[in-house]
Protein backbone atom coordinates (compact mmCIF):
# COMPACT_ATOMS: atom_id res chain seq x y z
CA UNK A 1 0.00 0.00 0.00
CA UNK A 2 1.40 3.41 -0.78
CA UNK A 3 2.02 5.82 1.94
CA UNK A 4 0.64 9.20 2.79
CA UNK A 5 2.45 12.37 2.01
CA UNK A 6 1.78 15.85 3.01
CA UNK A 7 1.22 17.30 -0.57
CA UNK A 8 -1.53 14.40 -0.88
CA UNK A 9 -3.20 15.21 2.64
CA UNK A 10 -2.97 18.84 1.77
CA UNK A 11 -4.56 18.76 -1.54
CA UNK A 12 -7.51 16.52 -0.22
CA UNK A 13 -7.98 18.30 2.47
CA UNK A 14 -7.99 21.69 0.44
CA UNK A 15 -10.62 19.73 -2.13
CA UNK A 16 -13.17 20.11 0.35
CA UNK A 17 -12.70 23.68 1.60
CA UNK A 18 -10.50 22.36 4.70
CA UNK A 19 -7.57 24.88 5.60
CA UNK A 20 -4.38 23.26 7.25
CA UNK A 21 -1.94 25.07 9.39
CA UNK A 22 1.58 25.31 8.11
CA UNK A 23 3.11 21.57 9.05
CA UNK A 24 0.00 19.74 9.52
CA UNK A 25 -0.19 18.18 6.56
CA UNK A 26 3.35 15.98 7.42
CA UNK A 27 1.17 15.01 11.05
CA UNK A 28 -1.93 14.24 9.35
CA UNK A 29 0.32 12.08 6.82
CA UNK A 30 1.97 10.33 9.53
CA UNK A 31 -0.77 9.77 11.99
CA UNK A 32 -2.62 8.14 8.60
CA UNK A 33 0.04 5.85 7.68
CA UNK A 34 0.81 4.41 11.22
CA UNK A 35 -3.21 3.83 11.29
CA UNK A 36 -3.19 1.73 8.13
CA UNK A 37 -3.58 -1.81 9.15
CA UNK A 38 -3.42 -5.26 7.49
CA UNK A 39 -7.10 -6.47 8.34
CA UNK A 40 -6.92 -10.65 8.01
CA UNK A 41 -10.02 -10.38 7.25
CA UNK A 42 -10.69 -7.94 3.99
CA UNK A 43 -9.29 -10.95 2.27
CA UNK A 44 -12.13 -13.05 2.32
CA UNK A 45 -14.56 -10.29 2.09
CA UNK A 46 -17.70 -11.60 -0.22
CA UNK A 47 -18.51 -8.94 -2.83
CA UNK A 48 -21.75 -9.25 -1.59
CA UNK A 49 -21.22 -7.87 1.50
CA UNK A 50 -22.58 -4.71 3.26
CA UNK A 51 -23.11 -2.75 5.57
CA UNK A 52 -26.14 -4.37 6.34
CA UNK A 53 -24.08 -7.44 7.61
CA UNK A 54 -23.51 -5.58 10.41
CA UNK A 55 -27.09 -5.42 11.92
CA UNK A 56 -27.43 -9.31 10.96
CA UNK A 57 -24.69 -10.09 12.46
CA UNK A 58 -25.90 -8.33 15.90
CA UNK A 59 -28.84 -10.29 15.81
CA UNK A 60 -27.08 -14.18 15.17
CA UNK A 61 -24.43 -12.99 18.36
CA UNK A 62 -27.21 -12.25 20.96
CA UNK B 1 -22.68 23.45 45.63
CA UNK B 2 -19.27 23.09 46.54
CA UNK B 3 -17.39 21.93 43.15
CA UNK B 4 -13.37 21.91 43.46
CA UNK B 5 -13.37 19.92 40.55
CA UNK B 6 -14.82 21.93 37.95
CA UNK B 7 -17.34 18.85 37.13
CA UNK B 8 -20.76 21.24 36.81
CA UNK B 9 -21.03 23.32 33.94
CA UNK B 10 -24.71 24.44 35.05
CA UNK B 11 -25.91 23.75 38.45
CA UNK B 12 -29.95 24.52 38.54
CA UNK B 13 -31.16 26.44 41.74
CA UNK B 14 -34.01 23.60 42.61
CA UNK B 15 -33.00 20.32 41.24
CA UNK B 16 -35.84 19.56 39.13
CA UNK B 17 -38.72 16.87 39.48
CA UNK B 18 -38.48 17.76 43.26
CA UNK B 19 -40.78 15.60 45.12
CA UNK B 20 -41.65 13.50 42.20
CA UNK B 21 -42.82 9.52 42.12
CA UNK B 22 -40.95 6.72 39.83
CA UNK B 23 -38.73 4.25 40.00
CA UNK B 24 -35.57 6.44 40.35
CA UNK B 25 -37.68 9.20 42.94
CA UNK B 26 -35.55 11.49 44.87
CA UNK B 27 -31.95 10.19 43.09
CA UNK B 28 -29.81 12.81 42.67
CA UNK B 29 -28.55 13.38 39.00
CA UNK B 30 -26.53 15.65 36.63
CA UNK B 31 -25.41 14.87 32.91
CA UNK B 32 -22.74 15.31 30.53
CA UNK B 33 -23.42 19.06 28.68
CA UNK B 34 -24.64 17.20 25.47
CA UNK B 35 -28.01 16.11 26.56
CA UNK B 36 -30.37 18.76 25.45
CA UNK B 37 -33.94 19.85 27.61
CA UNK B 38 -35.95 22.27 25.77
CA UNK B 39 -35.51 25.88 26.86
CA UNK B 40 -31.87 24.93 28.54
CA UNK B 41 -28.25 25.41 27.50
CA UNK B 42 -26.17 22.13 26.16
CA UNK B 43 -22.47 23.90 25.26
CA UNK B 44 -21.40 20.43 24.06
CA UNK B 45 -18.10 21.18 25.74
CA UNK B 46 -17.19 23.98 23.45
CA UNK B 47 -16.98 27.40 22.37
CA UNK B 48 -18.61 26.93 19.12
CA UNK B 49 -22.25 25.95 21.08
CA UNK B 50 -21.33 28.49 23.95
CA UNK B 51 -25.06 29.44 24.95
CA UNK B 52 -27.25 27.09 22.41
CA UNK B 53 -30.52 26.54 23.58
CA UNK B 54 -32.15 23.01 22.90
CA UNK B 55 -35.99 22.98 21.17
CA UNK B 56 -35.57 19.25 22.01
CA UNK B 57 -35.28 17.32 25.36
CA UNK B 58 -33.50 14.04 24.85
CA UNK B 59 -35.30 10.94 25.12
CA UNK B 60 -33.02 9.35 27.94
CA UNK B 61 -33.83 12.46 29.98
CA UNK B 62 -37.56 12.88 29.25
CA UNK B 63 -37.55 9.03 30.52
CA UNK B 64 -35.14 9.64 33.61
CA UNK B 65 -37.71 12.65 34.60
CA UNK B 66 -40.82 9.90 34.28
CA UNK B 67 -39.45 8.13 36.86
CA UNK B 68 -38.93 10.83 38.85
CA UNK B 69 -34.74 11.33 39.34
CA UNK B 70 -34.02 14.59 40.70
CA UNK B 71 -31.49 16.68 38.21
CA UNK B 72 -29.27 19.40 39.44
CA UNK B 73 -27.61 20.31 36.42
CA UNK B 74 -25.23 19.50 33.86
CA UNK B 75 -21.57 18.58 33.29
CA UNK B 76 -18.06 19.05 32.36
CA UNK B 77 -16.79 17.31 29.17
CA UNK B 78 -14.65 17.18 26.89
CA UNK B 79 -14.87 19.18 23.55
CA UNK B 80 -17.98 17.97 21.24
CA UNK B 81 -17.09 14.99 22.98
CA UNK B 82 -14.19 14.59 21.35
CA UNK B 83 -11.02 13.55 23.32
CA UNK B 84 -10.21 10.79 25.88
CA UNK B 85 -8.83 13.06 28.72
CA UNK B 86 -11.26 15.31 30.45
CA UNK B 87 -9.09 18.55 29.27
CA UNK B 88 -10.80 21.59 27.87
CA UNK B 89 -9.51 24.73 27.07
CA UNK B 90 -13.02 26.50 26.93
CA UNK B 91 -14.65 25.27 30.38
CA UNK B 92 -11.18 24.36 31.93
CA UNK B 93 -10.29 20.85 32.38
CA UNK B 94 -12.27 18.41 34.67
CA UNK B 95 -10.14 17.55 38.07
CA UNK B 96 -9.95 14.13 39.28
CA UNK B 97 -11.14 13.97 42.87
CA UNK B 98 -8.94 11.01 43.97
CA UNK B 99 -5.56 13.61 42.39
CA UNK B 100 -6.27 17.09 40.89
CA UNK B 101 -2.99 16.77 38.73
CA UNK B 102 -4.38 13.47 37.40
CA UNK B 103 -6.97 13.05 34.00
CA UNK B 104 -10.26 11.93 35.04
CA UNK B 105 -11.13 10.45 31.67
CA UNK B 106 -13.30 11.59 29.03
CA UNK B 107 -15.03 12.84 27.65
CA UNK B 108 -17.50 12.18 29.80
CA UNK B 109 -15.08 13.57 32.63
CA UNK B 110 -17.75 15.62 34.59
CA UNK B 111 -19.92 12.41 34.90
CA UNK B 112 -16.77 10.21 36.45
CA UNK B 113 -16.03 13.08 38.81
CA UNK B 114 -19.26 14.15 39.94
CA UNK B 115 -20.27 10.74 40.83
CA UNK B 116 -16.54 9.90 42.33
CA UNK B 117 -16.58 12.64 44.77
CA UNK B 118 -20.63 11.89 45.37
CA UNK B 119 -22.07 15.19 44.32
CA UNK B 120 -24.46 12.82 42.66
CA UNK B 121 -25.63 9.24 42.74
CA UNK B 122 -25.35 8.79 39.05
CA UNK B 123 -24.79 10.61 35.29
CA UNK B 124 -25.52 10.39 31.97
CA UNK B 125 -22.47 9.78 29.59
CA UNK B 126 -21.83 8.60 25.70
CA UNK B 127 -19.58 6.11 24.64
CA UNK B 128 -17.88 6.58 21.04
CA UNK B 129 -14.80 5.09 21.83
CA UNK B 130 -14.35 4.76 25.28
CA UNK B 131 -15.75 7.99 27.14
CA UNK B 132 -17.50 6.66 29.30
CA UNK B 133 -15.29 3.88 30.42
CA UNK B 134 -12.00 6.00 30.78
CA UNK B 135 -13.59 8.17 33.21
CA UNK B 136 -14.87 5.69 35.17
CA UNK B 137 -11.57 4.24 35.22
CA UNK B 138 -9.75 7.01 36.24
CA UNK B 139 -12.21 8.32 38.80
CA UNK B 140 -13.00 4.72 40.12
CA UNK B 141 -16.73 4.82 39.31
CA UNK B 142 -18.97 2.06 37.75
CA UNK B 143 -19.80 3.02 33.96
CA UNK B 144 -21.63 1.21 31.17
CA UNK B 145 -21.44 1.37 27.73
CA UNK B 146 -24.72 -0.08 25.98
CA UNK B 147 -24.72 -1.86 22.86
CA UNK B 148 -25.49 -0.07 19.84
CA UNK B 149 -29.18 0.84 19.41
CA UNK B 150 -29.77 -0.42 23.26
CA UNK B 151 -30.45 3.42 24.39
CA UNK B 152 -31.90 6.15 22.62
CA UNK B 153 -29.28 8.51 21.29
CA UNK B 154 -32.77 10.92 20.34
CA UNK B 155 -31.31 14.61 21.41
CA UNK B 156 -28.40 13.98 22.85
CA UNK B 157 -24.89 15.43 20.63
CA UNK B 158 -23.89 13.16 17.82
CA UNK B 159 -20.06 12.51 17.26
CA UNK B 160 -20.33 9.22 15.08
CA UNK B 161 -23.46 7.48 14.27
CA UNK B 162 -22.31 4.28 13.55
CA UNK B 163 -20.72 4.40 17.16
CA UNK B 164 -21.85 6.75 19.61
CA UNK B 165 -23.63 4.83 22.70
CA UNK B 166 -25.69 6.53 26.31
CA UNK B 167 -25.40 4.77 29.44
CA UNK B 168 -24.87 5.62 32.97
CA UNK B 169 -22.20 6.61 35.40
CA UNK B 170 -23.16 5.16 39.15
CA UNK B 171 -21.41 4.47 42.14
CA UNK B 172 -22.19 0.75 41.78
CA UNK B 173 -23.36 -1.76 39.38
CA UNK B 174 -26.72 -2.06 40.61
CA UNK B 175 -27.03 1.83 40.43
CA UNK B 176 -26.21 1.96 37.01
CA UNK B 177 -29.46 -1.08 36.98
CA UNK B 178 -31.67 1.23 37.77
CA UNK B 179 -30.79 3.94 35.65
CA UNK B 180 -30.37 1.44 32.47
CA UNK B 181 -34.01 0.14 33.37
CA UNK B 182 -35.31 3.86 32.66
CA UNK B 183 -33.62 4.86 29.50
CA UNK B 184 -32.94 1.69 27.99
CA UNK B 185 -35.28 0.59 24.87
CA UNK B 186 -36.76 1.63 21.09
CA UNK B 187 -37.60 4.93 20.52
CA UNK B 188 -39.03 6.34 17.41
CA UNK B 189 -37.46 9.40 17.53
CA UNK B 190 -33.78 7.38 17.32
CA UNK B 191 -34.39 4.99 14.10
CA UNK B 192 -31.39 2.88 15.07
CA UNK B 193 -32.57 2.06 18.68
CA UNK B 194 -33.31 -2.07 18.83
CA UNK B 195 -36.60 -3.23 19.43
CA UNK B 196 -35.00 -5.98 21.44
CA UNK B 197 -37.17 -6.38 25.05
CA UNK B 198 -35.58 -4.56 27.62
CA UNK B 199 -34.93 -6.58 30.38
CA UNK B 200 -35.40 -6.42 34.32
CA UNK B 201 -31.83 -5.37 34.99
CA UNK B 202 -32.97 -4.42 38.80
CA UNK B 203 -34.05 -8.22 39.38
CA UNK B 204 -31.13 -10.12 37.15
CA UNK B 205 -28.33 -8.33 39.16
CA UNK B 206 -29.64 -10.91 41.99
CA UNK B 207 -29.23 -14.05 40.00
CA UNK B 208 -25.53 -15.53 41.49
CA UNK B 209 -25.92 -17.91 39.24
CA UNK B 210 -22.25 -18.60 38.15
CA UNK B 211 -21.07 -17.11 34.78
CA UNK B 212 -18.41 -17.97 32.81
CA UNK B 213 -15.57 -15.46 32.02
CA UNK B 214 -12.78 -15.59 30.02
CA UNK B 215 -9.57 -13.70 29.92
CA UNK B 216 -5.92 -13.75 27.99
CA UNK B 217 -3.41 -13.05 31.42
CA UNK B 218 -0.48 -13.83 28.86
CA UNK B 219 -1.65 -10.61 26.66
CA UNK B 220 -3.06 -8.57 29.69
CA UNK B 221 0.93 -9.75 31.66
CA UNK B 222 3.24 -8.50 28.47
CA UNK B 223 1.05 -5.40 27.29
CA UNK B 224 -0.44 -3.64 30.55
CA UNK B 225 1.35 -1.89 33.76
CA UNK B 226 2.62 -4.39 36.24
CA UNK B 227 0.33 -2.67 38.63
CA UNK B 228 -2.88 -2.36 36.11
CA UNK B 229 -1.83 -6.07 35.68
CA UNK B 230 -1.82 -7.31 39.02
CA UNK B 231 -4.83 -5.91 40.13
CA UNK B 232 -6.53 -7.17 37.11
CA UNK B 233 -5.42 -10.53 37.05
CA UNK B 234 -6.65 -10.96 40.64
CA UNK B 235 -9.97 -10.22 39.86
CA UNK B 236 -10.29 -12.76 36.85
CA UNK B 237 -9.17 -15.23 39.69
CA UNK B 238 -11.42 -13.80 42.03
CA UNK B 239 -14.04 -14.13 39.14
CA UNK B 240 -13.05 -17.74 38.22
CA UNK B 241 -11.84 -16.35 34.71
CA UNK B 242 -10.43 -19.54 32.48
CA UNK B 243 -8.38 -18.50 29.60
CA UNK B 244 -9.38 -17.56 25.94
CA UNK B 245 -7.69 -16.05 22.91
CA UNK B 246 -7.40 -12.19 23.11
CA UNK B 247 -9.26 -10.31 20.06
CA UNK B 248 -7.03 -8.24 17.27
CA UNK B 249 -7.31 -5.01 19.27
CA UNK B 250 -5.49 -2.86 17.05
CA UNK B 251 -7.22 -3.89 14.26
CA UNK B 252 -10.33 -3.03 15.56
CA UNK B 253 -9.33 0.16 16.99
CA UNK B 254 -8.00 1.38 13.42
CA UNK B 255 -11.45 0.40 12.25
CA UNK B 256 -12.59 2.30 14.93
CA UNK B 257 -10.63 5.54 14.73
CA UNK B 258 -11.18 5.10 10.80
CA UNK B 259 -15.02 5.42 11.35
CA UNK B 260 -15.38 7.68 14.44
CA UNK B 261 -13.30 10.13 11.90
CA UNK B 262 -15.05 9.98 8.68
CA UNK B 263 -18.40 10.60 10.97
CA UNK B 264 -16.98 13.07 13.01
CA UNK B 265 -15.59 14.91 10.58
CA UNK B 266 -18.33 14.79 8.41
CA UNK B 267 -20.36 16.16 10.96
CA UNK B 268 -18.55 18.80 11.57
CA UNK B 269 -17.48 20.00 7.93
CA UNK B 270 -19.45 23.46 7.88
CA UNK B 271 -17.98 24.29 11.48
CA UNK B 272 -14.72 23.36 10.13
CA UNK B 273 -14.65 25.05 6.64
CA UNK B 274 -16.22 28.20 8.62
CA UNK B 275 -14.64 28.98 11.80
CA UNK B 276 -12.06 26.30 12.64
CA UNK B 277 -10.33 28.96 14.91
CA UNK B 278 -12.94 28.45 17.32
CA UNK B 279 -12.02 24.63 17.97
CA UNK B 280 -8.79 24.04 20.14
CA UNK B 281 -5.88 23.03 18.68
CA UNK B 282 -6.47 19.01 19.72
CA UNK B 283 -9.91 18.59 18.43
CA UNK B 284 -9.10 20.58 15.13
CA UNK B 285 -6.35 18.23 14.72
CA UNK B 286 -7.97 15.38 15.16
CA UNK B 287 -11.05 16.75 12.87
CA UNK B 288 -8.46 17.44 10.12
CA UNK B 289 -7.55 14.13 9.95
CA UNK B 290 -11.07 12.68 8.81
CA UNK B 291 -11.10 14.47 5.64
CA UNK B 292 -7.94 12.20 4.87
CA UNK B 293 -9.85 9.07 5.14
CA UNK B 294 -11.12 7.59 1.57
CA UNK B 295 -14.59 6.88 1.46
CA UNK B 296 -13.58 3.36 0.27
CA UNK B 297 -11.48 2.89 3.36
CA UNK B 298 -14.63 3.86 5.42
CA UNK B 299 -17.40 1.69 3.94
CA UNK B 300 -14.75 -1.15 3.95
CA UNK B 301 -14.10 -1.08 7.83
CA UNK B 302 -18.38 -0.73 8.17
CA UNK B 303 -18.58 -3.87 5.52
CA UNK B 304 -15.91 -5.88 8.09
CA UNK B 305 -17.87 -4.70 10.61
CA UNK B 306 -20.06 -7.73 11.13
CA UNK B 307 -17.40 -10.36 10.48
CA UNK B 308 -15.48 -9.20 13.35
CA UNK B 309 -18.08 -9.29 15.65
CA UNK B 310 -18.82 -12.87 14.80
CA UNK B 311 -15.31 -13.70 15.07
CA UNK B 312 -15.32 -12.38 18.85
CA UNK B 313 -18.11 -13.99 19.84
CA UNK B 314 -17.78 -17.68 18.08
CA UNK B 315 -13.62 -17.30 19.26
CA UNK B 316 -12.77 -14.67 21.90
CA UNK B 317 -16.45 -15.96 23.95
CA UNK B 318 -16.84 -19.30 22.43
CA UNK B 319 -16.84 -20.80 26.43
CA UNK B 320 -17.69 -17.73 28.24
CA UNK B 321 -20.54 -15.28 28.75
CA UNK B 322 -17.99 -12.58 29.53
CA UNK B 323 -14.20 -11.41 28.25
CA UNK B 324 -12.30 -9.58 31.19
CA UNK B 325 -9.24 -7.48 30.52
CA UNK B 326 -8.16 -3.36 31.67
CA UNK B 327 -10.03 -0.87 30.79
CA UNK B 328 -6.73 1.01 29.99
CA UNK B 329 -3.09 -1.06 29.85
CA UNK B 330 -1.28 1.88 31.70
CA UNK B 331 -1.86 3.65 35.00
CA UNK B 332 -4.15 7.32 34.86
CA UNK B 333 -1.47 9.25 33.55
CA UNK B 334 -1.36 13.20 34.89
CA UNK B 335 -3.11 16.03 33.48
CA UNK B 336 0.40 17.78 32.29
CA UNK B 337 1.51 13.96 30.46
CA UNK B 338 -1.42 14.51 28.41
CA UNK B 339 -2.07 17.86 27.77
CA UNK B 340 -1.34 20.50 25.44
CA UNK B 341 2.39 20.49 26.40
CA UNK B 342 2.81 16.86 27.47
CA UNK B 343 5.73 16.69 24.82
CA UNK B 344 6.96 13.93 22.61
CA UNK B 345 5.49 10.84 24.59
CA UNK B 346 1.97 12.45 24.38
CA UNK B 347 0.69 10.34 21.18
CA UNK B 348 1.94 7.62 22.45
CA UNK B 349 0.48 7.77 26.29
CA UNK B 350 -2.87 8.49 24.77
CA UNK B 351 -2.90 5.35 22.39
CA UNK B 352 -2.26 3.47 25.47
CA UNK B 353 -5.16 5.08 27.32
CA UNK B 354 -7.41 4.20 24.62
CA UNK B 355 -6.13 0.69 23.23
CA UNK B 356 -8.51 -1.16 24.84
CA UNK B 357 -11.46 0.30 24.97
CA UNK B 358 -12.05 1.68 20.76
CA UNK B 359 -12.23 -2.21 19.73
CA UNK B 360 -15.68 -2.48 22.04
CA UNK B 361 -17.35 0.57 20.37
CA UNK B 362 -16.30 -0.85 16.70
CA UNK B 363 -17.66 -4.41 17.56
CA UNK B 364 -20.62 -2.24 19.12
CA UNK B 365 -21.26 -4.95 22.20
CA UNK B 366 -21.30 -3.31 25.93
CA UNK B 367 -19.14 -3.57 28.40
CA UNK B 368 -18.82 -2.73 31.99
CA UNK B 369 -16.32 -0.68 33.70
CA UNK B 370 -15.33 -0.82 37.54
CA UNK B 371 -13.08 -0.18 39.99
CA UNK B 372 -10.47 -3.57 40.99
CA UNK B 373 -7.59 -1.58 43.11
CA UNK B 374 -5.70 1.42 43.32
CA UNK B 375 -1.84 2.27 42.29
CA UNK B 376 0.80 3.59 44.04
CA UNK B 377 -0.17 7.19 42.84
CA UNK B 378 -3.51 6.18 44.70
CA UNK B 379 -5.21 6.21 41.24
CA UNK B 380 -8.17 3.70 40.55
CA UNK B 381 -7.57 0.92 38.13
CA UNK B 382 -10.39 -0.11 36.31
CA UNK B 383 -11.32 -3.70 35.32
CA UNK B 384 -13.43 -3.69 31.82
CA UNK B 385 -15.62 -6.75 30.77
CA UNK B 386 -17.07 -7.17 27.95
CA UNK B 387 -20.45 -9.13 26.50
CA UNK B 388 -22.49 -9.68 23.57
CA UNK B 389 -25.00 -7.70 22.02
CA UNK B 390 -27.86 -6.82 24.08
CA UNK B 391 -26.20 -8.95 27.42
CA UNK B 392 -26.30 -6.08 29.65
CA UNK B 393 -27.89 -7.97 32.39
CA UNK B 394 -25.06 -10.32 32.41
CA UNK B 395 -22.57 -7.79 32.74
CA UNK B 396 -24.13 -5.91 35.65
CA UNK B 397 -24.78 -9.48 37.12
CA UNK B 398 -21.29 -9.83 37.02
CA UNK B 399 -20.45 -6.46 38.05
CA UNK B 400 -22.71 -6.44 41.06
CA UNK B 401 -21.58 -9.98 42.18
CA UNK B 402 -17.88 -8.50 42.24
CA UNK B 403 -18.83 -5.58 44.15
CA UNK B 404 -20.65 -7.78 46.82
CA UNK B 405 -17.15 -9.78 47.21
CA UNK B 406 -14.68 -6.55 47.70
CA UNK B 407 -14.95 -3.25 48.44
CA UNK B 408 -13.25 -0.90 45.77
CA UNK B 409 -16.33 1.03 44.79
CA UNK B 410 -17.16 2.25 48.48
CA UNK B 411 -13.55 3.71 48.45
CA UNK B 412 -14.20 7.52 48.70
CA UNK B 413 -11.66 10.02 47.30
CA UNK B 414 -9.85 12.25 49.99
CA UNK B 415 -11.36 15.77 51.57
Amino acid sequence: MKSWNPEAVEAMLAAQGIRLAPGRAAKIAAALNAAAVADPLRAALELEADLTGYLLALERCK
Amino acid sequence: MNDPFNAFIHVEKEPLNKGKPGPLSGMPLAHKDMFYRAGKVSNCGSKIRKGWIASETATALERLDAAGALQLGTLNMSEFAYGPTGHNEHWGDCRNPWNPDYITGGSSSGSGAAVAARLVAGALGSDTGGSIRLPAAACGVTGLKTTWGRVSRAGAMPLSHSLDTVGPLAGNAEDCARILQVIAGFDPRDPISSREPVEDYVLRIKDFSRLKIATSTDWITRHAEPEVASAVLAAAKLLGATETEPPDFDTLSAHCITVMSSEASAQHARWMRERPGDYSSAVRVRLEAGYAIPAATYLEALRLRGAWLERFCSRTLADADLYLLPAMVCRVPTREQTGPHGGAGMPQLLAEVTRLTRWVNYLGVPALVLPCGFDANGLPIGLQLVARPFAEATLLRAGHAFQRATDWHRRVPPG
